[in-house]
């Protein structure tokens, strides 16, 4: 009897429900934005806090000049060297990252084992959870030393295991591809053998020469824009690996088994069919590492040696630069922020300049995963 | 190309893939070596008995009559080098002029020395620093004290670039009463110091004694729990409607992708801009404390966790199965009951994965709370005063240490030990994270 | 009526117990080993009262003074022009008082053969006239200029005592955000030169003669190192006579805060004659 009631609702509980039902979807609705809206309020009050130094002294000092004096008399705050510090750093750690990161993800996604797959993946992701802080006492107290001390040696010896087997590879395959084919097979053999030795002690020369430079650098100073960049490029690792991974994964099983049937090898599979139908994944996979390297803060504060200048010559890993990162995490302490001096505001100037560069990449990525997505959906 | 030129590329692209992971557990295993592994030299090492007598000062921890014996016997050890020091210190104004000058500064230095290795001489009045009332209490700084008692540090420039040369005292003092002293610090320093493995769980709560000296990082982690269970608090409510609304209630249109859209920017904003954006409104606009302090830190580091509690919410709610929904519907009960009883209790486990992943997260970030909540030296913070006090916190404070510090060096194993345990608390919660989603994907496979 | 006089009694008296065990130091990373140790030692004595230290520099450590958020603001300079006349339009009332001096000794790596310098040749490297160790008589190796960061109090000292207005420092030079930073990077590299606080020198790194005089606590009171200035902790106002505050500054005239800040590495202000 009394289930029934409930079940067939009279006209005013009825409405009531349906009152309730709206009321409650505009609670949730009201607390989502809330949430989603901190953006726009971030947005806001950096601007707003931005703006005084815009208005004062316009943009081109501060985008072009390099003369960053901010408590010289009077101060100058051209923060192109601090810029290109951040752009270096950060590029820097994203060609350091993205090799091995692609690398790892397609092992990850086709050549390991699942079971041993899902072990590699939390250790992966460890090296995204660790704070960043301590990546910097680590680089500060271990990395830094170790570069300057014998900086060269540690150089040669990476350029040594990168880049012989890799310099012996291309041996081979260039001897093979440039061997004449119409020989026959005796002298087709020779030829190719002639040729390989000849490529090797070609590139065994030239590893020696790079090493041997290399072995001999001096490095001035262990907090340089190379420590910072190896470390940042650790610590994008994992955001390229995962989402280069997923991409990988959603190319489908199709795919690869035409390829294999047409009598591709796993790698020629994997380079010349997966890869390219991944690779906007794998592109928006690098741009959240960008941005995980740009914002960055703790890492280069301690281990860039926030000197800011453009390297000479620019390409330069080796000295100190400074970043927009760093730059407002140490200047904000010393900034006079009672009198909303220029010297307060250059640093959200510089929070703006970061904030909507991140803006631009997360639409960028987004908009390359959702048309990605509908590709597939539609193909 | 040949078929071998072909397997061999195969072959060489394998490997390199599983170079590239490889790299990638060796560096994890190259940063997390030396921070464990030295971390660990915080809670257990060798102590001396200085370390025991300053644990009873300071703390009153310890067995009192027995560092009170063993603390006599060292004491015994030691007058020889007393009784030497004072026998010197007599006889220096007999000594020959241009003698007593060449050694007068050596004696200084050696006098110096043997105050730090083994604490102000009895009878001495007590230093005001507390670092300079005990001798060396970590056995393995010990060897580097005595070598600078028996040898003088000095730079040849003879050859261009400098080269360290140590020059032994023993020479300069042959013949007079401090000649015995040196001996004794080659043969004898576990009777001086008395040295035994000692294990110091108190490290993680203690109070710090004399910046840092002693003590432990009792402040520093209770800040690191209030900044990341406050930030915790304020997010997860927020966090789980925002997803609820997201999954269950949002109409597909161009206000659900705006929204979104921000959601995922506020995932990408540094982590620096987010102290800024503290700084900026909830200190200076909003004024919820006169200064810096743990609210204000707490609600930055919320709006920074708060995309990651969001999207995790989303995907847990996501993978509750349809039919469970279509289940509680069926049986009459309305969207909100639906949500409430079914699909949130369902959902739960991976709600928690992303709450205590933000943890982590929170716990281990510095930039946002720079200008929100950090001061370098502070008490235990009081419950009753988290809205209006600012707080030392794990992160931030070992920045501090590892560059601000007035004796970097020689509190290295402090560095280290907060780095551990800032890197431990951190990756415990990500791997209990990992635990619940292995569980939560069993079940829903079984 | 009594029972509200009661009440009114306890209000303010716990308002007085709140003002009284409470203080917050902000500012300059110079100060504040001073401050620390004079707060460890404080509480200790006192252990009711709850003292924070922050260090954030000197710029900050103004800027808390006016906005009430601390109580004494520590600085490694004078207040400047802008700040004294912010604080006068909100009504802040700053009143130094001078708790120790410092001398900047400029520290090189030990290997380093040069034993000292003029300040013009100081003055050459810093703006980067002179690039390497062989133009002032060291070996052939390229010099590197670390300074603290531009707008601390340290650096302000520095850079009027040495550079003078004009000058501006080299572009090239690493900052560093506090004087225990300084000393780990020039102890660590063979070309550096930088400049930190006295309490900052010790065996790992060598401090240069400036224009022939060793810094030193003497040289630094007689002013015959140039490079030498007071610390000071700034409050709002004479703080009355028995509060924390007056107290804790007191501390820097006693005996025992007068050791402390001598076993830190500065220079006590002298008894009074």
């Amino acid at each position: 009897m009394r289930t029934s009631e409930h079940i067939i609702l009279s006209a005013g509980e009825k409405a009531r429900r349906k009152a309730f039902g709206l009321l409650g979807r505009a609670f949730l609705f009201t607390v989502t934005s809330v949430a989603a809206m901190a953006v726009l309020a971030i947005l806001f009050f950096i601007a707003r806090d931005a703006w005084p130094f815009f208005s004062d002294r316009g943009v081109g000092d501060f985008f072009f000049s390099k003369a960053w004096y901010p408590a010289h008399q009077p101060p100058q705050f051209g923060a192109a060297a601090i810029f290109a510090g951040s752009l270096l750093v950060t590029g820097a750690a994203v060609v350091l990252a993205v090799p091995p990161g692609v690398f790892a993800a397609l092992c990850m996604s086709d050549i390991l084992p699942f079971n041993v797959r899902q072990v590699l993946k939390p250790v992966i992701e460890m090296l995204a959870a660790i704070p960043s802080v301590a990546y910097g006492f680590f680089a500060l107290v271990v990395l830094a030393p170790l570069l300057q001390e014998s900086g060269g040696r540690v150089l040669a010896a990476a350029w040594w295991v990168l880049a012989l087997p890799a310099l012996f590879l291309a041996s081979v395959v260039a001897a093979d591809l440039l061997t004449p084919g119409r020989l026959s097979h005796a002298a087709h053999r020779l030829a190719r053998t002639l040729l390989t030795l000849c490529f090797l002690s070609l590139s065994l020369a030239l590893l020696a020469h790079v090493g041997r430079v290399l072995g001999g650098l001096q490095v001035a100073s262990g907090v340089n824009a190379l420590t910072a960049s190896v470390i940042l490029g650790v610590m994008a690792l994992p955001t390229i690996v995962s989402v280069s991974e997923d991409a990988l994964q959603a190319a489908g099983r199709e795919l690869r088994e035409g390829s294999y049937a047409l009598g591709a090898t796993r790698a020629e599979t994997l380079v010349k069919v997966v890869f390219p139908a991944a690779l906007s994944g794998v592109f928006s996979a690098v741009l959240l590492g960008v941005m995980r390297a740009l914002g960055e803060t703790m890492v280069v504060w301690m281990a860039s040696g926030n000197a800011a200048q453009i390297p000479k010559p620019w390409y330069n890993l080796l000295q100190p630069v400074r970043t927009l990162t760093a730059t407002i995490a140490g200047d904000m302490g010393e900034a006079d922020q009672m009198t909303g001096s220029a010297h307060y505001h250059v640093l959200f100037a510089m929070g703006l300049c970061l904030l909507l560069f991140s803006f631009t990449c997360n639409l960028a990525g987004e908009w390359i995963v959702t048309r990605q997505r509908k590709r597939l959906r539609g193909g | 190309m040949r078929m071998t030129t072909r397997k061999l590329l195969d072959r060489a692209f394998t490997a390199a893939a599983c170079f590239a992971v490889g790299l990638m557990v060796l560096f994890l295993l190259f940063v997390l070596g030396p921070i464990f592994g030295k971390g660990a030299g915080a809670y257990v090492f060798t102590g001396t008995v200085e370390h025991r007598r300053m644990m009873i000062d300071q703390f009153g921890r310890g067995d009192e009559a027995r560092v009170a014996a063993e603390w006599a016997g060292a004491q015994q050890a030691r007058r020889p080098i007393y009784d030497a020091l004072a026998a010197f210190e007599k006889e220096l104004p007999q000594l020959p002029a241009a003698k007593r000058k060449a050694l007068k500064p050596a004696f200084k230095a050696v006098r110096e020395g043997v105050a730090v290795l083994l604490g102000p001489e009895p009878g001495e009045p007590l230093p005001a620093l507390t670092r300079k009332m005990y001798g060396q209490t970590r056995w393995e700084k010990v060897q580097a004290k005595v070598t600078d008692i028996l040898f003088e540090e000095t730079w040849d420039y003879s050859e261009g670039a400098g080269k360290k040369v140590l020059v032994p005292r023993q020479p300069m003092f042959e013949g007079t009463a401090l000649a015995p002293l040196f001996p004794l610090l080659q043969t004898d320093l576990t009777a001086l110091l008395r040295p035994r493995l000692t294990f110091y769980p108190g490290f993680l709560t203690d109070v710090s004694v004399d910046a840092h000296f002693f003590g432990g990082i009792g402040p520093e982690l209770l800040g690191t729990i209030y900044l990341a269970l406050g930030a915790l608090l304020l997010a997860v409510p927020f966090g789980i409607i925002a997803a609820v609304y997201f999954q269950e209630y949002a109409k597909e249109g161009a206000v659900l992708t705006f929204l979104r859209t921000c959601v995922n920017t506020l995932a990408g904003v540094p982590s620096v801009v987010f102290g800024l954006f503290g700084l900026a409104f909830f200190i200076n606009t909003m004024h919820v404390s006169p200064g810096k302090s743990v609210l204000a830190g707490a609600l930055t580091l919320a709006l920074l966790v708060l995309p990651t509690v969001i999207r995790s919410s989303e995907e847990a709610i996501a993978a509750v199965p349809r039919s469970y929904k279509e289940g509680a519907m069926a049986l009459g009960a309305g969207q909100w009951h639906t949500v409430l009883t079914v699909i949130l209790p369902a959902a739960l486990p991976g709600i928690l994965t992303g709450i205590v992943i933000s943890m982590g997260r929170a716990a281990g970030e510095t930039a946002p709370i720079i200008f929100t909540a950090a001061v370098s030296v502070g008490k235990l913070v009081n419950p009753a005063e988290l809205l209006t006090q600012p707080t030392p916190a794990l992160s931030w404070n070992l920045y501090n240490l590892c560059t601000e510090h007035e004796a970097v060096d020689e509190i290295r194993h402090v560095q280290y030990g907060m780095a551990a345990t800032l890197v431990l608390i951190v990756l415990v919660l990500n791997l209990t994270a990992i635990l619940i989603r292995a569980r939560v994907a069993r079940r829903l496979k079984g | 009526m009594r029972v509200s006089l009661l009440v009114a009694g306890l209000v303010a008296g716990c308002a007085v117990a709140q003002a009284q065990d409470k203080l917050v130091l902000d500012g300059s990373t110079t100060v504040g080993p001073i401050a620390k140790a004079f707060a460890e030692s404080y509480m200790r004595q006192n252990p009711g009262v709850n003292i924070t230290v922050s260090e954030s520099g000197s710029g900050n450590g103004a800027k808390a003074l006016l906005n009430g958020t601390c109580d004494i603001a520590d600085l490694s300079r004078d207040l400047k022009d802008t700040e004294r006349k912010a604080m006068a339009e909100k009504g802040v009332k700053p009143v130094a008082h001078v708790v120790a001096y410092d001398a900047l000794p400029v520290l090189v790596h030990p290997s380093n053969k040069v034993k000292g310098l003029t300040i013009d040749q100081l003055r050459g490297i810093f703006t980067g006239k002179i690039k390497n160790w062989s133009e002032v008589g060291g070996s052939d190796l390229a010099i590197v200029v670390i300074s603290r960061d531009t707008n601390s109090g340290t650096f302000e000292t520095f850079k009027d005592m040495v550079l003078g207005h004009e000058a501006k420092i080299v572009e090239s030079a690493e900052y560093t955000g506090s004087n225990g930073g300084i000393r780990q990077r020039v102890q660590m590299t063979k070309g550096a030169i930088g400049y930190a606080g006295l309490g900052f020198v010790d065996k790992s790194v060598k401090a240069l003669e400036v224009n022939g005089i060793a810094p030193s606590a003497e040289t630094a009171l007689d002013k015959s190192y140039p490079i030498a200035r007071p610390l000071f902790m700034f409050t709002n106002g004479e703080p009355a006579a028995e509060s924390l505050a007056a107290k804790f500054i007191g501390m820097s005239r006693t005996e025992k805060g007068r050791e402390i800040i001598e076993e830190i590495g500065f220079v006590p202000v002298p008894a009074k004659k």
